[in-house]
């Protein structure tokens, strides 16, 4: 009696949890009719969005892979005073509310900032704000790979021969790949959706800097089904990345997988 | 009953964000959500629950009022538009003609939203319409655009003579000549879902009364025509 008590409650609160995280996902769907969807594909603030959507995220997960394979390789194979300080700054925007990421980024890169840059207000403030945002979701991720990578293999790679670089490509990139692919792919997806830090520290205009988000919000006050739409899109975008990132073998097989999603 | 009902009676009021500063100043024991107008509209049209709306233009509540979201509104005071600077005035601009410049980065308020419309009809009034390019943001709301300009990010922005006031010190002021203001009323209604419908009243009612306009004209607001 009490163990089937107990299953109750433990199918119930699966229901509610499940139910709860896909509900509002089902709802937008549920008042965007597929039809007008396609439709708001040809408005041309959807179709200027996406195009600053894609053309950020992919600059700033050139930027993220760039530095932040080499930045988590280091912390990875080397131990070194003042390590997990690094390993937690790194870690820092994760938790950093949007807004304070978005003020930080103004405080520093703004033209009253401390580089005095003019950054602000152009496609490129796009750029740094979703590197910012999402690069530590990549560089974790990485992290846990390259740690993961047996040192017996690297060692023996160099004792045979293989000069750190050549280590380094043949060796452990191929090991670490799985977990460095799902970071990849988790930060691409946070960096699409970021919001808070862009819209201090980038602005909004349509066509400039003017990301799906941005839109979504701008929308909201002018016209909710277009506003609607885009959600409608966004979800889309998100859950066929996060579709992909099981299909690929070696990001399924990689045991970290799950650590880098918070 | 009555003692209870005072406590708890505490109205939420939706108000433009240019109210922010004078608001609480008029009455501090109001619960006050300031955004922009068209956003607080948006919020009403989903349900959201409110008993005061008070708008930075007519034209909102007044739709409102036709979707039978909101009571008859009425028009409680008015302003004017101006145009700020970084007191550093980094793009050397001396009168609005120098908006057109290449090179400017103006802030504005984004279409729809109240001050939105009135900046595009103060450019289009002063034949200014080719600053329009200039535009590097437009902003969800007045007090964003105000921040923008105020820490020195943008060369120039366009808000309201009452927002100036509150960041003196950080930006320098650029009047607008009178031929070219646009007319800015801003209406307060009784939201129709209020459940404190009587006491929601009574507030609009003080807000139109002696005191509550004084200090209104006080933080710079215009009279009522």
């Amino acid at each position: 009696m009490r163990r089937v008590a107990l299953a109750a409650v433990v199918f119930l609160a699966t229901f509610v949890a499940l139910g709860f995280l896909a509900f509002p996902v089902v709802a937008i769907f549920a008042r965007v009719p597929p039809g007008r969807l396609v439709g708001q594909l040809g408005n041309p603030v959807v179709t200027d969005a996406l195009l600053v959507s894609f053309k950020t995220t992919l600059a700033a997960q050139a930027l993220i892979l760039g530095l932040g394979t080499p930045a988590a390789y280091v912390l990875a194979s080397r131990r070194f005073r003042g390590r997990s300080l690094l390993v937690t700054l790194v870690e820092l925007p994760l938790v950093l509310p949007p807004a304070v990421a978005g003020l930080g980024l103004l405080a520093a890169f703004g033209r009253a900032g401390l580089l005095h840059t003019s950054i602000p207000f152009t496609q490129a403030a796009v750029v740094l704000a979703v590197a910012f945002v999402a690069s530590p979701l990549y560089v974790r991720a990485a992290l846990a790979a390259f740690e993961a990578v047996d040192v017996d293999v690297v060692a023996a790679s160099r004792t045979l021969g293989a000069g750190p670089v050549r280590t380094f490509f043949r060796v452990v990139l191929p090991l670490a790949r799985g977990g460095l692919v799902a970071g990849s792919a988790l930060a691409f997806a946070r960096g699409l959706g970021e919001f808070g830090a862009t819209i201090m520290f980038a602005g909004s205009l349509r066509g400039v800097t003017q990301t799906l988000p941005l839109a979504v919000y701008a929308e909201f006050d002018v016209n909710f089904d277009v506003a609607l739409s885009v959600s409608a899109l966004l979800v889309l975008i998100s859950a066929a990345l996060l579709v992909t990132l099981k299909w690929i073998p070696s990001a399924s097989t990689s045991r970290f997988r799950f650590a880098t999603s918070i | 009953m009555t003692r209870f009902a005072a406590v708890n009676a505490a109205l939420t009021v939706f108000a433009a964000a240019s109210l922010t500063n004078v608001f609480p100043q008029i009455d501090a024991s109001q619960r006050y959500s300031f955004d922009g107008s068209n956003a607080l509209a948006a919020q009403l049209r989903q349900g959201a629950p409110a008993d005061v709306f008070a708008s930075a233009n007519v034209s909102i509540p007044e739709q409102l009022y036709a979707e039978g979201l909101v009571e008859k509104p009425v028009v409680f005071t008015r302003n004017a538009l101006i145009l700020i600077v970084p007191k550093s005035n980094p793009a050397h601009i001396h009168s609005v003609f120098d908006l057109s410049r290449s090179g400017v980065k103006l802030v504005v308020a984004a279409p729809g939203v109240p001050v939105g419309d009135y900046t595009r009809t103060v450019l289009h009034n002063l034949g200014l319409d080719s600053a329009l390019p200039n535009v590097v943001s437009n902003e969800t709301d007045v007090r964003e655009v105000l921040a923008k300009v105020a820490l020195g990010e943008a060369d120039a922005g366009f808000v309201y003579t009452t927002d100036a006031r509150t960041v003196r010190g950080k930006v320098a002021t650029i009047g607008i000549r009178w031929s070219a203001q646009p007319i800015v009323q801003y209406a307060v209604a009784v939201v129709a879902s209020s459940p404190h419908k009587a006491a929601a009243r009574a507030w609009v009612k003080r807000l139109l009364g002696k005191a509550a306009q004084k200090k209104l004209l006080a933080a710079g607001f215009l009279k009522i025509r």
